[in-house]
């Protein structure tokens, strides 16, 4: 072969390594959720937000296995055929390593044999719906994972407090007629039946019902004293404001959706107050905490929304790690790895040691979460005698 | 195109596309075709109810709905054969249809379009909240899908089944939108009245129509929840009905390769936007105002007349002499007896206790001052309104109470005062509707362009054009019906009355609009028509033409018959004279008023 | 035991008649285009949600905070403020009604089909995404004129808003229903919706007869927006749902009679309550169901009117 077609193939060759190179010198994470079309987004809008500060962090410190993150975000604007679209779009189209998302639980349930499937690891950091994290099959590989509220651990431990408190004598059930407020409904139901808790009543509302009146004088001629309720913020707003219509205000449990600044805004200070629930955390900030917040703070469209912002930098993280440890990009690796963290993982909520297992798949469970209340517009650490008295022997799941 | 053609070309399209999805490189993509098919389904079945039919119909989701949950609960709860669960959905949706369309019997319009969208609800909230069935929002998994060899179906593989569906559901649908069934529905877009009047079964067109969108819109839901082998009620939305509708109008509804090309434009564009949602969304809401702005007969809109100016015309059969045109070989009996017909709208009393007698073979004429009633005993004679006592005996049965379908099969045609003509079809098609009560062949055998519909088509086009030969319109066979004068207009309504074969003919002011000249030239054709054996009553105020051409007159006057006879004993009734003039003036003579 | 339950069902009446009292305005709303052009607005309920965000943003300016904020804080504007900021969202809402009918509806309107179905629900799209674009998503509350503290009458709640919101239905629905009976002005809309033809050749100006429907209707949107929005807080989605069950009232009440519309969308309301005391979960259900089976029965709604076509 003459010399000059041979240098011609080399460089060719050369020239095709290279861009091989540099476009495989990134890795993709994929994000699927809600980014527009409903008051979840800002969380999902925060979660994302995280996810870059630590991205960030992470290629300014050479990035995992010589390569630099990069984020591809997919808006589902909480449909579940877009949801499922977009999983295939990041997954088949875009090529990335793992998803993260989404906001929107029953988006999940759609999409989930999806990854499951095509062997791609998920991390939930929004979505807290119980399910999500389940094995297609029992004891199948699992490749959904989750950084953020577990429904079914709040309600296991909004339950043990009903059941510890000597005035909760007769309580009641609510919940919102979506998905969301279904599935709470359904584990509220059974966690109720673990603790031998009596339901003496079970009301519904829709998310944009305005008045509960009736639902709630229902409550009343049963005579119920504590009631748990399921549903998302603007509604349980409603909620406490059609109680103070009849003047009528049993001790109220909710869900984490209390947290949104639209409960509290709609509420109003005097009545934001009624309502215990939990989340990650509180305003009352670590140092490490309080550092992200001063760089993507102004960012958030609410600030309330930040615990989603340090549920995607922790979820980051873990992948980080995973893909470290698993020293490869294949799915299946990295999901082994996440099932099996053998070095700690500092990340803004906590250390984790060894978060995930084959049965585990919650890095957050209820020992990770605070008691809330809001106090003049923060959302404060809430305690009191009862909650000082639960131990782990208390909470059935 | 011709049908072999089209079927020859539709194949060919529909293997090209398989080959072309084959090569594509990764699932995202194949997912798009398989979606595109999917909403060329719903899309078809759509075009079909809205774009032939004309009906407002808003609850799509609810009839996708039961295909998907139809074949998830079959599947689930049972251990049916996947493959005979989606025929089985196909067949809930269509019972289905039959449930929606219940209302379209009473309703239309804005009422139709709410109630349709009350439905689609109706099944929305069953299904989130009837969880113990339903699944609710957690939703139904596990659903069985199709294998092939042992396996379940792949990517590439749903993408080819839906391809093979979508072909079987083009050919099928256009066999029955080309055919009779076609020609009706359009006929009750246009005008529901003239259709039952021709004896088209105006409810049960609408039912078949609402039965072809839901079979087709069952069997993508079905395909939906067996491919994902999950359905939740997140799938179902308002949202939904809404894309489904935008894609048959987008395309150009009221055409058959509208659904295609708005199914795979809406998909193409969607998917390219679906990393900018805001634009996105934007975008959906300019393609509903401004492309049905830009384009209002869809794509296919635009496209077809540029087409149509490159196709040559098919050649018409040439109508043959009026020796071949015989109506009936009885000339003599009684063909028609009204016995005390009284009708009363409040005080207003069209008719009150009157009776006559048709015999065959005669022209009878009912005149009478403006307001007596004479429209109204047509319109009870023909079915449209119901009489509050009386007989009505024609041909030996009892006619009170039959549907006006049913009246036209029996034998009577009409023409309406205030002519109603199918406007945007074409002369052939108005009188070939006429046809359409008398051409055998139902529903199936539209569908599968069997041997029989297809001979009782081309049958059917002769005779319509032996008709408009006799009314000398040949010419114009193709001519938008809308589109020609007003006299013109009467004689197609003429024509498409006598293609329906009556024995008596009711005319209601046919002379209505016509100089002298056509008038004169109007009956020497009716006097031609009666020679070919049918009895003929005509509502008229053109006096001339009544005593010309009349065997017997009847006057009518605020509902009671005043004066029977023949024409000039008629004339010079008395009663009759005061009734018109209300003094003692005599009506005018004939020779008067050719003068 | 008895008398709770009197006083449940008392409050269910009086919170049904608040709720019904919306689905009432919007109700009027669709009869009005209705009567005069035989079409309907079918993104009325975009039409409602920025009928609240204007005049949310009237009040956040006149309050001094900018257009975007998402709260008031603790700030009451005054009840002045409060009628110029509607007076202001009546103005607008008038402005985008013309706009919807001269680029939605009037190019398509006597067409058979659905063209004009489409055109309104997407000029209704376009609407939203321009709100998104502007206001986001996040529900905003919004301080009403009366304030909001509870009003106790005889152990039954309710707030001062939805007090004046049943107040502004009634007067409105009197309003409306003597126009359309005892004036020209409602006899030349039926005239219009009839034979537009005809109507014209008898000096009535139609083009400015169904102009005015839109824009009356329109604003009648943005009335019933700034009115709930107090209540419901205003939201870019706060109209689908109050929109979907306007328009079931409208169809209950019969479209072509303004009384009937207002009944209707009462009779809704308070429907709705009581079937909250029975089973929330199925109230949606039986909402649809009753439309249904009024539409089965009664075609025209219970209190429209059948017009009898001459053959």
């Amino acid at each position: 072969m003459k010399f000059s077609s041979i240098l011609k193939r080399t460089v060719l060759m050369a020239g095709v390594l290279a861009a091989g190179l540099v476009s495989a010198q990134d890795l993709k994470l994929g994000y699927n959720g809600d980014l527009s079309a409903s008051p979840s987004a800002q969380s999902g809008h925060a979660a994302v937000l995280g996810m870059q500060a630590a991205v960030d962090d992470i290629n300014a410190a050479g990035g995992v296995l010589g390569r630099k993150f990069t984020i591809v975000t997919r808006d589902d604007q909480s449909q579940p055929p877009k949801s499922i679209q977009n999983m295939s779009d990041l997954i088949d189209n875009e090529k990335v390593i793992a998803v993260f998302g989404p906001t929107n639980s029953g988006n999940a349930m759609a999409w989930k044999h999806i990854p499951n499937q095509k062997k791609i690891p998920v991390i939930g950091n929004v979505g807290s719906g119980t399910a999500i994290t389940h094995p297609m099959s029992p004891g199948a590989d699992n490749y959904m994972f989750r950084v953020s509220m577990v429904d079914r651990d709040q309600i296991g431990a909004l339950m043990a407090y009903v059941k510890k408190n000597p005035a909760a004598k007769v309580v009641g059930l609510m919940a919102e007629t979506t998905g969301y407020g279904a599935g709470g409904l359904k584990d509220m139901q059974e966690i109720a039946e673990l603790q031998g808790i009596k339901i003496v009543a079970t009301e519904r509302f829709a998310v944009s019902d305005t008045d509960m009146t009736s639902q709630l004088n229902k409550l009343k001629a049963a005579n119920v004293d504590t009631v748990v309720v399921w549903a998302q913020g603007t509604p349980i707003a409603q909620l406490v404001r059609s109680m103070e219509k009849i003047n009528y205000f049993p001790v109220t449990l909710t869900s984490w959706a209390a947290d949104n600044i639209t409960f509290y805004d709609a509420a109003g200070k005097a009545l934001a107050n009624k309502p215990i629930f939990m989340r990650t955390v509180s305003e009352t900030r670590t140092p490490v905490q309080q550092k992200l917040y001063d760089r993507i703070g102004s960012k958030l469209k609410a600030p309330s929304s930040f615990s989603f912002a340090l549920h995607g930098y922790d979820s980051v993280q873990l992948l980080a790690a995973a893909l470290k440890q698993a020293n490869s990009a294949d799915g299946t690796a990295i999901k082994n790895a996440l099932e099996d963290l053998r070095s700690p993982v500092a990340g803004v909520l906590k250390t984790y040691n060894k978060p995930f297992s084959k049965t585990q798949h919650e890095a957050l469970t209820a020992g990770d979460f605070v008691w809330i209340k809001w106090n003049d517009g923060k959302l404060e650490p809430y305690s009191d005698p009862i909650i000082k008295g639960l131990v782990a022997g208390d909470y059935k799941y | 195109m011709s049908g072999l053609r089209h079927l020859g070309a539709s194949v060919a399209f529909t293997v090209a596309a398989g080959a072309g999805a084959a090569a594509l490189s990764n699932d995202y993509y194949l997912r798009i075709a398989f979606m595109m098919c999917i909403y060329y389904l719903c899309g078809a079945g759509m075009n079909v109810l809205v774009g032939y039919a004309g009906q407002k119909s808003l609850g799509q989701a609810g009839l996708f709905a039961a295909g998907a949950y139809g074949v998830a609960l079959l599947t689930i709860r049972t251990s049916m054969d996947p493959w005979l669960a989606l025929v089985l959905a196909a067949v809930i949706s269509g019972a289905c249809g039959v449930v929606i369309a219940l209302p379209s019997l009473r309703v239309k319009g804005p009422y139709l379009a709410m109630v349709t969208l009350a439905f689609g609800i109706v099944v929305e909230k069953v299904v989130s909240e009837w969880t113990d069935v339903f699944g609710g929002a957690s939703g139904l998994f596990g659903i069985r899908s199709m294998t092939w060899g042992g396996v379940p179906l792949t990517m590439l593989q749903w993408v080819w089944l839906a391809l093979a569906i979508s072909l079987l559901t083009h050919l099928l649908i256009r066999n029955l939108v080309s055919g009779r069934i076609g020609r009706a529905l359009l006929s009750l877009q246009a005008d529901e009245i003239a259709s039952a009047s021709v004896g088209v079964r105006v409810y049960r067109a609408k039912v078949m129509a609402f039965v072809v969108a839901a079979v087709t819109c069952g069997i993508a839901g079905a395909l939906v929840a067996q491919q994902n082998q999950y359905i939740n009620s997140d799938f179902i939305t308002f949202h939904l009905s809404i894309f489904i509708l935008l894609m048959v109008l987008f395309g150009g509804v009221g055409n058959i390769y509208g659904p295609i090309v708005g199914a795979v434009l809406l998909t193409v564009i969607d998917s390219a936007l679906s990393s900018w949602p805001a634009v996105q969304h934007f975008a959906y809401g300019a393609l509903l105002l401004f492309a049905l702005f830009v384009m209002p007969g869809g794509v296919m809109g635009v496209i077809t007349p540029w087409l149509a100016r490159r196709t040559k015309r098919i050649a018409e059969p040439a109508p043959c002499s009026d020796i071949a045109l015989r109506f009936s070989d009885d000339s003599t009996g009684e063909l028609l007896s009204v016995q005390g017909i009284s009708k009363s709208y409040g005080g207003v009393k069209p008719a009150q206790d009157v009776s006559f007698r048709l015999q065959r073979g005669q022209v009878y004429a009912l005149i009478g001052p403006n307001g007596a009633g004479k429209t109204t005993m047509i319109n009870m004679l023909t079915g449209l309104v119901r009489p509050d006592s009386g007989q009505i005996t024609f041909a030996g049965r009892d006619a009170v109470g039959m549907p006006p379908h049913t009246i036209c099969s029996l034998g009577m045609g009409r023409t309406f005062q205030n002519l109603r003509l199918f406007g945007e079809l074409s002369v052939l098609d108005n009188v070939m509707l006429g046809r359409h009560s008398r051409m055998r062949g139902g529903f199936l055998s539209s569908l599968l362009a069997l041997p029989l519909a297809r001979r009782e088509e081309a049958l059917a086009r002769s005779r319509s054009m032996d008709l408009l030969g006799l009314v000398d319109l040949a010419h114009l066979a193709h001519a938008p019906a809308g589109s020609l004068s007003y006299g013109l207009q009467r004689r197609v309504e003429l024509a498409r009355a006598l293609a329906t074969d009556p024995q008596l003919l009711l005319l209601d002011e046919p002379a209505a609009g016509l100089n002298p000249q056509e008038t004169s030239e109007l009956g020497d054709l009716l006097l031609r028509i009666s020679r070919m054996g049918l009895t003929i009553l005509m509502v008229e105020h053109h006096m001339d033409l009544v005593m010309r051409i009349s065997d017997r007159v009847m006057v009518l006057d605020y509902g009671v018959k005043i004066a029977e006879g023949s024409p000039a004993q008629v004339q010079a009734n008395p009663r009759v004279i005061e009734a018109y003039l209300g003094s003692d003036a005599a009506l005018p003579s004939v020779e008067t008023i050719a003068a | 035991m008895s008398n709770t339950m009197e006083v449940a069902l008392f409050q269910a009446l009086l919170s049904g008649l608040a709720v019904g009292s919306a689905y009432a305005l919007v109700a009027l709303g669709f009869s009005v285009t209705f009567t005069t052009t035989k079409t309907l607005n079918f993104s009325h309920g975009e039409f409602v949600s920025a009928g609240a965000f204007i005049g949310m943003s009237v009040l956040l300016l006149a309050v001094g905070k900018p257009l975007t904020s998402t709260s008031f804080g603790s700030v009451q504007p005054g009840a002045m403020v409060q009628l110029i900021a509607l007076l202001v969202t009546l103005a607008l809402m008038g402005a985008i009604g013309w706009l919807l009918f001269v680029l939605g509806v009037r190019p398509f309107a006597r067409r058979p089909g659905m063209a004009w179905v489409m055109s309104t629900l997407g000029f209704g799209v376009i609407l939203q995404s321009i709100g998104l674009a502007i206001w986001g998503p996040k529900p905003v509350v919004v301080p009403g004129p009366l304030g909001d503290d509870v009003i106790r009458l005889a152990g039954i709640g309710v707030r001062p808003q939805e007090l004046l919101m049943l107040g502004v239905a009634v007067v409105v629905m009197l309003v409306f229903d003597h126009v359309m009976r005892r004036t020209m002005v409602g006899k030349a809309m039926r005239a219009v919706a009839h034979n537009p033809g005809v109507a014209s050749l008898m000096g009535i100006n139609v083009s400015m007869m169904m102009v005015g429907a839109f824009v009356v209707s329109s604003a009648l949107a943005g009335l019933s927006g700034f009115m709930l929005a107090p209540i419901a807080q205003a939201s870019l989605f706060m109209g689908l749902a109050v929109g979907l069950k306007g328009f079931s009232a409208a169809m209950i009440g019969g479209l072509n009679n303004a009384r009937g519309c207002v009944i209707g969308g009462f009779l809704l309301g308070v429907l709705e309550s009581f079937v909250n005391l029975w089973s929330a979960q199925w109230r949606e259900v039986a909402v649809f169901v009753l439309v249904i089976l009024v539409l089965a029965f009664r075609p025209n709604g219970l209190f429209g009117s059948h017009t009898v076509e001459k053959v």
